[in-house]
C-alpha cells in the first residue's frame, strides 16, 4: 500500500513537473499572466474604484462575488463544526 | 540549461511540496497525519499561485505608490503596468487560504468525532473497533 | 425581477441559509417549512430561468456590471438551464420529505442541518450556473464542505466513511485548483468563454495537457469515477436518509456536467477527442465501472450499500457515453443525466421510509412490504423499472440513445455493458420484490401470522407524497422525452 502511494505520489509529481517546461519563465513581466486580464485592475484601480490597493479592489469589487463565497464557505464550515460537535444531551447531564 | 533551471526551479519546489503532503495524504494511517498532509499540500498550491504573480525588473506590491498622483487629471502620466506585481493571484489565494481554513475546521471536528467514539486516531484500530 | 433571476436562484438559497439559525433561534420548528419556501422561490427562478433561455437564448449575467474577462458572469445556457431546475427542484422535494426523518434521526440538530442543507444546495446551483472556473472552484468547496458535514451525522461509522471522503475530496478541489493555476499562468484569464477563445492557440503546450488530466482527475474523483469512487459506497450507506437522499443523486451529476463543461466549453470538443485521446480512456474507464458496479451491487446485502453501487455503474454510463463521443451518446449522456436524478432520488427516498419505519436498510426488511406499504412500494417498482429501462419510463430513452450512439461509433463492448447493467438491474430488483411479497410464505405458520397481521401502515404523507411525484415524473419525462429532447437538450448537444 505504502509503495503504490509512493509510486502515485512520484508518478503525480512527475506529470506536474513536466507541465512547467512550456510555462513562462518565473517572473516574465511579458507573460500571459501579467498581459492579458490583470493590467486593467492595476491601472484602473484608482480611477474605477479609488482604492489605492489593487488587491483590495478585485477582492471587494471586480471578483466581489466570489468573496461573498469566500465568506459563505466560512459560515458553512462554523455551522458544520456546530452540527458535528454539538452535543446538547451531556450538557443537560451536567 | 542553467538558465532553464534558474527559471522553473521555484515551481518544481513547490511540486516538490505538494508531492509532501499529497504522499501524507494517501498513505499516513493516522488522520491527525493525514490532515497535516492536506495543509502542506494546500499551502504549497498557495505558494504556486503567488509566485506566478511575481514580476522581474523592479515591480512593488500591488498598492500604488502615490495613489493621488494619478487617474484625476489627463495631464498626469498613467500607471505603469510593469511597476506592480500582479494581484490577481493575490486575490485568488486570499480566498483559498480562507477555504482552506474552513476545510481544515470540519476535518478537524470531523476527527474529534471519531476520536470521542474510539478512542484513538489510527485507521487500522478504528476499523478494528468498528468489527 | 425576470432579470434578476439567474442569480437569484443562487442567492436566495444562500441569504435564506445565513438566516436559517436566526429562525430556528425564534423556533426550532420554523426551520422546515423555511427551508421549503427557500427552496420553492428557488424552484420558480430557476424555471423562469430555463424559460427565458428556451425562448430567448443563451443569459449572460454580470455580477457587479464588470465585463467578463475582469469581472464574474454567470452563464445559462441550455445545459445548466435545465440543471439548474433540476437541482432545485430535487433539493425541494427533499426538503419537503426531510420533515420526519430528520425528527427521527437527528432530533437535537434540526436547525443546524436545515441550514447546512441549504448550503449544500447554493453549492450546487453556484457551481452549475457560473462562467467562471475560479467561482465554480469556490462554489464547488461550499458543496463539499456540507457534504462531508451532512454525511459525518450519519449512523454508527458515518464519521471515519465522512473522513475518508474528506481526504479524497480535498485531494480532487485541490486538482481541480492546481490545473486553474496551469491554465492562469499560460492564459492569464479564469473566464470559460475567455479561456475557449485562448486556448487553441496553446493546444501543444505541455501546461495545457498537464492542466486538463489534473482537471479530470480532479472531476473524477468527486464524481466517483471507478478506480476513484471508494468513498462512496461507505460514504452515503451511512449518511442520515435525508442527506443521502439529497447527495447521492447530486453531487455526482454536478460533477459529471463540470467534466462536460471543462471538455466542450473550456476546452474545444477537437481537443478533447482528437488531440488527447481522452475520450478513449473515458469510454474504458466508464465500460469498466459499469462492469464493476453491477457485479459489487449483486454482492451486498444492505439495501442502501446496492443503490451506492448502482450509482457508480450509473455513473459509468454517463462517461461512457460522453466516451463515446458522438452527438446521440452525449444526448443520451445528458438525458441520463436529468434521469438518473429522478430515479436516484426515487430509489434513496424509497431507502429513507424503509431505514423511517424498520430503522434499518437491509434488503429483507423489505419483507411483507407491498402489503404494508402499498403506495410507497407503488413508487418503488416505477422507478424499479425505470432503472432498469422498461420502455414507457424514462430510464428507458436515454438508455436508449445511449446503445444508439455507441452502436453508430462501433462500441459493442459499450453496448454490451449497458444491456449486462440492465440485466443486474433486473437480479437486483426482482430479489427485492420478491422479499417484498414474502409474506404470503411465511404467513402459513398460522398463529404467528396473525398477531403481525398486515395492517396498512404507510409511512408519513409528507414522506409519501413527494415520493409519489417522483414516480409521476418519472413516467412524465418518459412520455415527454421528445419535447424535452427538441427544446432543451438538443441545444445542450456540443457541436463535434
Amino acid at each position: 500500500m505504502r509503495f503504490i502511494s509512493f509510486i502515485v505520489t512520484v508518478l503525480t509529481g512527475a506529470l506536474l513537473i513536466y507541465g512547467t517546461v512550456d510555462m513562462p519563465n518565473w517572473g516574465d513581466p511579458n507573460s500571459p499572466a501579467s498581459k492579458h486580464v490583470s493590467p486593467r485592475y492595476i491601472t484602473k484601480t484608482e480611477i474605477e474604484t479609488a482604492t489605492p490597493n489593487m488587491v483590495t479592489s478585485v477582492l471587494a469589487d471586480y471578483r466581489g462575488y466570489d468573496t461573498l463565497g469566500e465568506t459563505t464557505v466560512i459560515f458553512t464550515a462554523g455551522m458544520s463544526c456546530i452540527l458535528l460537535l454539538r452535543r446538547r444531551k451531556k450538557k443537560k447531564a451536567r | 540549461m542553467l538558465e532553464f533551471i534558474v527559471s522553473k526551479y521555484n515551481f518544481w519546489i513547490y511540486i516538490i511540496l505538494m508531492m509532501i503532503g499529497f504522499y501524507a495524504m494517501i498513505a499516513k494511517r493516522n488522520l491527525v497525519k493525514k490532515i497535516i498532509g492536506m495543509n502542506i499540500f494546500q499551502t504549497a498550491i498557495i505558494l504556486f499561485f503567488i509566485s506566478t504573480a511575481y514580476k522581474t525588473g523592479g515591480a512593488t506590491l500591488p498598492i500604488l505608490l502615490d495613489p493621488h498622483g494619478h487617474g484625476h487629471g489627463a495631464a498626469e502620466s498613467a500607471v505603469a503596468v510593469s511597476q506592480y506585481i500582479n494581484p490577481l493571484p493575490h486575490v485568488l489565494m486570499l480566498t483559498a487560504i480562507v477555504v482552506m481554513v474552513a476545510t481544515l475546521g470540519v476535518a478537524l471536528a470531523i476527527v474529534i468525532m471519531i476520536y470521542r467514539k474510539y478512542g484513538t486516531l489510527n485507521e487500522d484500530e478504528i476499523i478494528k473497533a468498528m468489527k | 425581477m425576470m432579470e434578476q433571476a439567474p442569480v437569484l436562484v443562487v442567492v436566495i438559497p444562500l441569504m435564506c441559509a445565513l438566516l436559517s439559525p436566526l429562525v430556528g433561534w425564534i423556533k426550532k420548528e420554523y426551520c422546515y417549512p423555511w427551508a421549503m419556501l427557500t427552496l420553492a422561490a428557488s424552484t420558480v427562478c430557476a424555471v423562469i430561468t430555463l424559460n427565458t433561455v428556451i425562448h430567448n437564448g443563451v443569459i449572460h449575467y454580470y455580477l457587479g456590471s464588470w465585463l467578463p474577462p475582469w469581472g464574474i458572469e454567470y452563464v445559462v445556457d441550455h445545459l445548466n438551464a435545465m440543471m439548474l431546475v433540476l437541482i432545485s427542484g430535487t433539493a425541494l422535494l427533499v426538503a419537503v420529505y426531510s420533515k420526519k426523518s430528520v425528527e427521527q434521526e437527528l432530533p437535537d440538530k434540526v436547525v443546524y442541518f436545515y441550514t447546512v442543507f441549504l448550503l449544500q444546495v447554493t453549492g450546487f446551483l453556484g457551481i452549475v450556473i457560473t462562467g467562471d472556473v475560479f467561482n465554480l472552484y469556490v462554489f464547488l468547496e461550499i458543496a463539499s464542505l456540507a457534504g462531508y458535514a451532512l454525511i459525518a451525522i450519519g449512523e454508527e461509522g458515518a464519521p471515519l466513511a465522512s473522513f475518508r471522503y474528506v481526504v479524497l475530496g480535498t485531494v480532487g478541489a485541490c486538482f481541480y485548483l492546481l490545473a486553474i493555476g496551469y491554465l492562469y499562468v499560460v492564459t492569464g484569464s479564469l473566464n470559460m468563454a475567455d479561456l475557449a477563445k485562448l486556448l487553441p492557440a496553446l493546444y501543444g503546450s505541455k501546461v495545457i495537457l498537464v492542466a486538463f488530466a489534473f482537471f479530470l482527475v480532479g472531476i473524477a474523483l468527486k464524481m466517483a469515477l471507478f478506480p476513484l469512487h471508494i468513498w462512496l459506497p461507505d460514504a452515503y450507506t451511512k449518511a442520515p436518509s435525508t442527506a443521502s437522499a439529497l447527495l447521492a443523486p447530486l453531487m455526482t451529476k454536478v460533477a459529471i456536467y463540470v467534466m462536460l463543461r471543462i471538455m466542450f466549453t473550456v476546452f474545444q470538443p477537437s481537443f478533447s477527442i482528437e488531440i488527447l485521446p481522452v475520450t478513449k480512456i473515458l469510454l474504458w474507464v466508464g465500460i469498466i465501472a459499469i462492469f464493476s458496479g453491477a457485479i459489487m451491487a449483486l454482492a451486498q446485502v444492505d439495501f442502501k450499500r446496492m443503490l451506492c453501487y448502482i450509482i457508480v455503474a450509473e455513473v459509468g454510463y454517463m462517461v461512457g457515453g460522453v466516451g463515446v463521443a458522438n452527438a446521440v451518446a452525449i444526448k443520451g449522456t445528458i438525458l441520463h443525466i436529468l434521469n438518473d436524478v429522478v430515479m436516484t432520488v426515487g430509489l434513496f427516498t424509497v431507502a429513507g421510509i424503509i431505514t423511517y419505519k424498520m430503522k434499518h436498510h437491509n434488503l429483507t426488511d423489505f419483507k411483507a412490504m407491498f402489503k404494508k406499504m402499498p403506495f410507497t412500494m407503488a413508487a418503488f417498482v416505477i422507478v424499479a423499472l425505470s432503472i432498469i429501462g422498461v420502455p414507457p419510463l424514462c430510464g428507458f430513452f436515454s438508455k436508449w440513445y445511449l446503445i444508439q450512439g455507441a452502436a453508430m461509433a462501433g462500441n459493442w463492448v459499450f453496448v454490451v455493458a449497458l444491456l449486462f447493467s440492465s440485466l443486474v438491474n433486473i437480479i437486483l430488483f426482482f430479489r427485492i420484490f420478491e422479499v417484498g411479497y414474502e409474506f404470503h410464505s411465511s404467513a402459513d405458520a398460522h398463529g404467528h401470522g396473525h398477531e403481525e397481521a398486515v395492517v396498512i401502515e404507510e409511512a408519513p404523507l409528507s414522506m409519501l407524497i413527494p415520493t409519489m411525484m417522483i414516480a409521476l415524473f418519472i413516467i412524465l419525462i418518459g412520455l415527454y422525452n421528445q419535447p424535452i429532447l427538441i427544446n432543451i437538450i438538443q441545444f445542450a448537444v456540443p457541436k463535434l
